[in-house]
């Protein structure tokens, strides 16, 4: 039984193509409300977990919901609900972008209430609109896939790498106009394998490679999580044990220079070197870059 | 429904209409040349023809006005003309599985079979406009030579309608293809082969006795226009063999559909 408080929720989710797991039993919260990112290197099973989240392709086995509909019993309920972007944008290269707007809009029963809006911020005039898809850059069509996946205001947005052909100025307006939507109360689920724009953006993650989760949860918690490089020299011999604790890992001692790793919270540590004679401590920042990559060196 | 409707018409109209004027110049052309024959010397020709290269004209006398313009609408042009725009609007749903318009479009609450039977509508809708610009030309020409005054509107559009249903069942058997493939190349080629299979077919029938019993497989079986034309109507048993594989085909692709993975 999914829970209706509850944006996207995956239970046990798998898809195998062939041998190899696509996605390979995910259990996944989205919480409704919030802004939710996606991440996970080219290839990690991302398209794959949205796509049977939008029941564009069938789970071998498990279970999941969106908007409080299973996917498998009411999809037409789950879709009424969702902006779709996804990442291979494919767009009718014949149409004009006012054309295609105007057609995608009508297969989506929420009005395109956002329209004028979106294409303001994503700056898409009238004349780039009356021009034929055909003739668009990447960073254009890019935007119009944007504005026709948010322009009926969703109730949750599903959107498959949304930055990328657009240029820093429009990125950083698309990313302030998504959180704006996000503290409006709308979903925003968002896969990228960039992590400096899911960190400005969400406060709630999930990481994903080979198709499984390695890791849910808050941003900060995995900053937390890092495993970090720490250098003490104390002012007298000292003995490793004193400070040994949770988390500190072997020690590599070179006279008063001592060496060793920290993972988790760090302050016991530093209570525990506050009663040693330290000269000088040296405890590497905990960066979200490094944490992202020794969850995928695991 | 009607939006994909729509999308699907305006994607091809320049396709439709190109072969539409084709197809009517082309039949325009036919009939206009039989102005300048001679009756007798093309009956004499056919009957010293092998009969390998008789079959090709169907079943009918093609040297009387309505055996001679009823061969124009079995004529490899004709039949190329009006498989061109059914294959390749039947094709369209793989075509867009392939590019990604349909992961786009099948995202909204549009349920696949509906998606699916809005492109089979489109195609049976460009289909009949291609054979209207032929039954057009077919007219004008039976309008302007005197000598094809035998041939009428009533039977002309009989003939033309058969034409249309061997087709639409052509795009059905497309259809059923783009409703199990995602590449627009492979419904294009599988719904090809089985036109010319069928057309070699209904050929080696015709002329070799071993192979007369395959004969009813073929769609072209059904589909005699100088016949029509002769006997002033279609035959009931040809439009339930026709309408009927169109129809099975097209009902198999939308139960499919459900069934199947929209994208990669």
């Amino acid at each position: 039984m999914f829970g209706v408080d509850h944006a996207i929720e995956a239970a046990a989710l798998t898809r195998m193509y062939g041998p190899s797991a696509g996605v390979d039993r995910v259990d996944l919260t989205v919480p409704r409300g919030e802004c939710f990112g996606f991440l996970g290197p080219n290839g990690a099973g991302k398209t794959t977990f949205i796509r049977l989240a939008l029941g564009l392709i069938r789970a071998t086995s498990g279970e999941v919901s969106v908007m409080g509909h299973d996917v498998h019993l009411d999809r037409m309920g789950a879709l009424a609900q969702v902006g779709y972007l996804p990442g291979e944008l494919g767009l009718y290269a014949s149409l004009t972008g006012h054309r295609t707007l105007g057609a995608l809009a009508r297969l989506h029963p929420r009005p395109p209430v956002l329209r004028e809006e979106l294409c303001a911020a994503l700056e898409l005039d009238g004349y780039a609109l009356g021009k034929r898809v055909r003739e668009y850059s990447r960073g254009m069509k890019q935007k119009l896939g944007l504005v026709a996946a948010l322009q009926h205001d969703p109730p949750l947005a599903i959107l498959d790498e949304p930055t990328g052909g657009l240029d820093p100025v429009i990125q950083a307006r698309l990313l302030g106009w998504l959180a704006a939507r996000s503290r409006a109360g709308r979903t925003i689920f968002f896969s990228s394998h960039v992590l400096a724009e899911v960190e400005e953006l969400c406060d709630h993650v999930a990481m994903i490679r080979s198709g499984r989760l390695l890791f849910v949860g808050r941003l900060g918690e995995l900053r937390r999580s890092r495993v970090r490089s720490v250098e003490v020299t104390f002012s007298e011999p000292v003995d490793p044990a004193r400070y040994a604790g949770e988390g500190v890992g072997t020690t590599k001692v070179e006279g008063a220079h001592h060496r060793f790793s920290l993972s988790g919270d760090p302050a016991p540590l530093l209570a525990a070197l506050s009663r040693l004679p330290v000269a000088d401590v040296a405890i590497e920042r905990a960066s979200l870059e490094d944490a992202f990559r020794d969850l995928y060196a695991t | 429904m009607s939006t994909i409707y729509a999308l699907a018409l305006e994607r091809s109209r320049t396709r439709i209409l190109l072969l539409a004027v084709g197809f009517g110049l082309f039949e325009l052309v036919v009939g206009l040349s039989y102005a300048s024959v001679d009756q007798n010397a093309i009956r004499q020709l056919v009957d010293a023809l092998p009969p390998a290269l008789r079959a090709l004209a169907g079943s009918a006398d093609i040297a009387s006005p309505t055996g001679y313009a009823g061969s124009g609408y079995l004529h490899p042009v004709a039949l190329a003309i009006q498989g061109a725009v059914a294959i390749s609007m039947a094709a369209a749903p793989a075509r867009e599985a392939e590019d990604g318009t349909a992961e786009l479009v099948l995202a909204r609450p549009i349920p696949p079979a509906r998606w699916l039977a809005a492109h089979g509508l489109a195609m049976a809708t460009g289909l009949a406009i291609v054979v209207a610009g032929g039954f057009l030309g077919g007219l004008a020409a039976a309008l302007t030579v005197d000598d094809l005054s035998p041939v009428d509107a009533a039977p002309l559009a009989g003939a033309l309608i058969a034409g249309f249903l061997c087709f639409l069942a052509v795009g059905g058997v497309a259809l059923l293809v783009s409703s199990l493939v995602r590449a627009g190349g492979r419904a294009i080629g599988w719904a090809s082969a089985f036109l010319l299979i069928s057309y070699a077919l209904d050929y080696l029938a015709q002329v070799w006795s071993i192979a007369e019993p395959l004969g009813p497989l073929s769609i072209f079986h059904y589909l005699d226009p100088p016949a029509i034309l002769g006997r002033g109507s279609i035959g009931i048993e040809d439009v339930i063999a026709l309408g009927g594989l169109a129809l099975a085909t097209s009902l198999t692709a939308l139960v499919l559909i459900q069934h199947r993975d929209l994208t990669p």
